[in-house]
């Protein structure tokens, strides 16, 4: 079942997980074309490579990607999240994920 | 609620997987886990563990019941007589099986608006079939605010730590006690123990030294002066103390006798 782990990231973590499978939650700051510039939830902007079909139409959404350097996410789906989401939980939750008394044993 | 730990076992029973499962009736007649309900990521119910095919769940050697996870839809299978979720949280994918019931209208309102590529929580038991894992699925609706996802992840992370270290709050979490051993805290371990039954163990600190002071004086006739208890817990604002005090009736905890200025503890 391991192949089917995309760990929840910010951008500082992307670096950790290049060739990987993550899930960004992130704020669309520009849509353009087969690209998007998104900014995570610690503040670090990200370049997305879009899917042909993708259907970014919220404010913030989900980027489920494989990661191709510490910048940019290849992405394989996305999920729309809305138009509120309070990125300081987001970043919290995710630090506490990567906590190394919970990754591996919880998540 | 029939849907309950009994639920999930009769369910299965009259399913036409349960025959082949086997054993339903051992799921009755187990411990008080049984009838909880646990949050969980997909990897822990991957990782739980069975002593023996009709054995209850374990995750961390802890009995589990009912599970409910918050994860991403990818697929979703429709067939005749049940509905197969596959499920995926971003620590491992799982099916989420849910029997149809034909006979009731109220199934579509229920179970109608679950799209693929959208966030739901799933509530049911855990099953295994052959070597794979699936949720009989109980219960199955979709997320509305995207913050119940991290709530579900905090919720998670907040069990595993109740498990291991007991509810916050409790013994082992103040400083006084955690160097209980040490020469000088051990008369305050002690004097906190008095407190440290779960009743009180809640309470801001100094709402429970109050608490902790009116239990060390046993019951007095007329109750305890204002002045004494401000002594006792070393408070000089009558503002921060008032408010404690207030706090702690408003709870039920203590209550005013002679006037307002005299209180006694309510057991």
């Amino acid at each position: 079942m391991a192949e089917h782990v995309s760990t929840r990231v910010n951008s500082a973590r992307l670096p950790q997980y290049v060739g990987r499978t993550v899930r960004l939650a992130c704020k669309v700051l520009k849509l353009q074309g087969e690209t998007a510039l998104v900014e995570a939830s610690d503040g670090g902007q990200v370049h997305v490579r879009l899917t042909r079909d993708a259907n970014v139409t919220d404010t913030y959404i989900e980027v489920i990607g494989s990661v191709l350097d510490e910048s940019t996410i290849k992405m394989m789906a996305c999920i729309n999240m809305g138009s509120h989401l309070n990125m300081q939980l987001v970043n919290d939750t995710i630090e506490l994920v990567h906590d190394p008394r919970f990754m591996g044993r919880i998540f | 609620m029939s849907q309950c730990a009994g639920g999930g076992g009769g369910y299965l029973a009259g399913s036409p997987f349960g025959g082949s499962a086997g054993g339903s009736p051992g799921l009755r007649g187990r411990g008080a886990a049984a009838q909880s309900l646990r949050p969980c990521s997909v990897k822990q119910l991957l990782n739980a563990t069975q002593a023996h095919t009709d054995a209850e769940w374990r995750i961390d050697d802890v009995e589990i019941g009912q599970v409910t996870v918050v994860a991403q839809v990818v697929t979703i299978n429709s067939q005749a007589t049940n509905c197969v979720y596959w499920l995926d949280d971003g620590t491992g994918r799982i099916e989420a099986r849910h029997w149809v019931d034909t006979t009731s209208s109220e199934e579509t309102d229920k179970w109608g608006g679950i799209t693929e590529n959208t966030y739901v929580r799933a509530t049911g038991s855990l099953k295994a079939f052959g070597n794979r894992r699936h949720i009989n699925a109980t219960h199955l609706r979709a997320i509305k605010d995207p913050h119940e996802i991290y709530f579900h992840t905090l919720e998670t992370i907040h069990t595993v730590l109740t498990f291991e270290k007991g509810p916050p709050g409790g013994p082992g979490q103040s400083p006084a006690t955690q160097h209980g051993n040490a020469g000088p805290s051990a008369y305050s371990a002690q004097a906190h123990s008095a407190s440290n039954n779960a009743q009180f163990s809640h309470l801001p600190t100094l709402q429970r030294k109050i608490i902790d002071h009116m239990i060390e004086e046993g019951p007095v006739e007329g109750g305890l002066d204002v002045g004494s208890i401000a002594r006792a817990v070393g408070v000089s604002n009558a503002h921060t103390l008032s408010a404690a005090l207030d706090a702690l009736m408003d709870e039920g905890h203590i209550f005013s006798t002679t006037d307002d200025s005299h209180f006694s503890l309510s057991v």
